[in-house]
């Protein structure tokens, strides 16, 4: 929806003082509520659906399969679809390599190991049902949920192939499968991309589409393992605006936002960690 | 390897049904309240679909109004990983354009369309696993989708297949039976027996196609009732809640 210039005007005016007073009474670095599902495909290893208030949504499904390693370049895979929007389009384009550099950049490749010789890859599906605001948080929310469900089956055949031409075999149980978290030992977290949106000398996480149209700036920042990490970068988010007030950034903004996110972000993803658990796993998507 | 048995001799199928059954039907409507207006989600068997319908809205192109009648179009969009091996499909594959000429030919029949001139409707419909019955499931979950649009429709329409296996007919089938046998896909309008949408795309003797069409019209039926209930219950769940 666009807004009328008198709209535009309160709404900015209201963004810029300080503390900001966002439409939906949200603090600075709430997101919106959102809700999801995972595990409801029973043909792919990993699925989740997230939708926020305002009715985006995202479905992202992980499938794997048996790759020679030395073969594959990429044990990763990413696509994106768009409702509404061409494969080709530059749209679609610029969020499946923001999406492919986040995962190659941050991700323990040595949970898909499975012999010297075999690896899984990992392909990510992600389809945007319908979206309002700027989709990059909610397909890494959502990709993130998909990963931390991920299911993979168990090796049951030798892991050390070098000298012995053998195919992988695998446990016919699904009990056995491992998270991807099982199979690193450790607490694994997918990386989740941030938007956030610059106005005045403040910063707000996960900005709605009436606020994109007044933003002065945007900024994506990347959360792995405790902290921002790149890739980070900025993007004019008031796409959907006839009249945009863009401007440039200032190196604080930077600073901040970092800052910001190292402090919040933590508890963004404990809450989808919270969600998981929640999750009755009774296979229904809605 | 031998064969899959697709039917035994004592009358079952793969999947341990009699000749008769449907597969598990669910259905759910009003799924995307604030994204759409109308939403369906539709279970049959292990194929799962969404389907989203937008308007009667004002057409964004001049060239898609029509002064009499609603102009209806259809989207389809089968996910890549819909089936077991994951697979990239374009939208403009022959098959799923198809797909989405028969389904736009049947709802274009099936709206009253005449009530809502110069406007335009979108359906969208999403492919999230397939597993057999793909044209019947999407029909359905538009039918559900339109009803909770609330666009006037002469009837349901409630899709189903059937196949012919050596003289037996067999009811809704799944991907092992599809790819093994003739098969047809009907739309019966409400509970009479007359038929929105068949379509048959292989060969089948004309003394076996009364049976088979015979038993489809029965499930036909059987899904209508099914999609009535969840219609009715969602239905009194609203007014429960204002």
């Amino acid at each position: 929806m666009l807004l009328s210039p008198a709209e535009r005007q309160y709404l900015y005016d209201s963004l810029v003082q300080n503390p900001p007073i966002r439409p939906d009474a949200r603090n600075v670095f709430q997101c919106r509520p959102l809700e999801a599902t995972t595990t409801f495909l029973p043909s792919s290893n990993g699925s989740a659906r997230l939708r926020m208030t305002d009715g985006a949504e995202c479905i992202v499904s992980v499938k794997s399969k048996v790759v020679k390693t030395a073969d594959t370049p990429n044990l990763l895979e990413v696509d994106v679809d768009v409702q509404g929007y061409r494969d080709d389009s530059n749209f679609v384009a610029t969020l499946k390599y923001n999406l492919s550099s986040l995962l190659h950049k941050n991700f323990p490749f040595e949970a898909l190991k499975l012999t010297s010789r075999y690896s899984y890859k990992l392909f990510i599906d992600c389809i945007v049902m319908s979206n309002t605001s700027y989709p990059l948080t909610i397909i890494s929310m959502a990709i993130y949920l998909a990963l931390k469900t991920t299911k993979l089956p168990k090796l049951v055949s030798e892991v050390d192939d070098v000298n012995v031409e053998e195919q992988p075999t695998f446990s016919d149980d699904w009990e056995d499968a491992k998270t991807l978290g099982e199979a690193t030992g450790s607490d694994f977290q997918p990386p989740v991309f941030i938007t956030l949106g610059v106005i005045g000398s403040s910063l707000l996480f996960d900005p709605s589409l009436e606020e994109e149209q007044v933003l002065e700036n945007g900024l994506i920042v990347s959360f792995y393992d405790g902290k921002a990490q790149t890739p980070l970068q900025n993007i004019n988010l008031a796409l959907n605006s006839n009249k945009n007030n863009y401007k440039g950034l200032k190196s604080t903004h930077i600073v901040s936002a970092i800052s910001m996110v190292n402090k919040y972000c933590g508890m963004i993803i404990h809450a989808l960690d919270t969600l998981i658990d929640q999750d009755e796993g009774d296979g229904q998507v809605f | 390897m031998p064969r899959l048995e697709l039917y035994s001799p004592e009358g079952l199928r793969v999947d341990g049904r009699r000749w008769n059954e449907l597969r598990r039907f669910e259905c759910k409507i009003n799924t995307h309240p604030n994204s759409s207006d109308g939403s369906s989600y539709v279970e049959q068997g292990n194929s799962k679909i969404i389907c989203m319908v937008q308007g009667p809205m004002e057409p964004k192109l001049r060239s898609q109004m029509d002064v009499n009648k609603a102009n209806i179009e259809v989207s389809i969009s089968i996910a890549h990983f819909s089936t077991f091996h994951r697979k990239k499909r374009s939208k403009n594959e022959k098959r799923i354009v198809e797909l989405k000429t028969a389904i736009e030919n049947t709802f274009e029949n099936s709206i009253i369309s005449h009530l809502y001139p110069r406007t335009f409707i979108q359906i969208n419909i999403q492919v999230l696993a397939q597993d057999g019955g793909l044209l019947a499931g999407m029909a359905n979950a538009a039918t559900l989708a339109l009803i909770d649009a609330g666009i006037a429709m002469y009837d349901y329409v409630s899709c189903v297949s059937a196949g012919l296996y050596d003289q037996y007919p067999l009811l809704d089938l799944n991907t092992l039976e599809e790819n093994d046998m003739s098969y047809l896909t009907i739309g019966v309008i409400g509970k009479s027996e007359k038929l929105a949408l068949l379509m048959l795309e292989n060969k089948m003797p004309l003394d076996k196609l009364e049976p088979v069409l015979g038993l489809a019209i029965a499930g036909g039926h059987r899904v209508r009732e099914l999609m009535d209930e969840e219609v009715r219950s969602h239905g009194k769940h609203r007014s429960q809640r204002q």
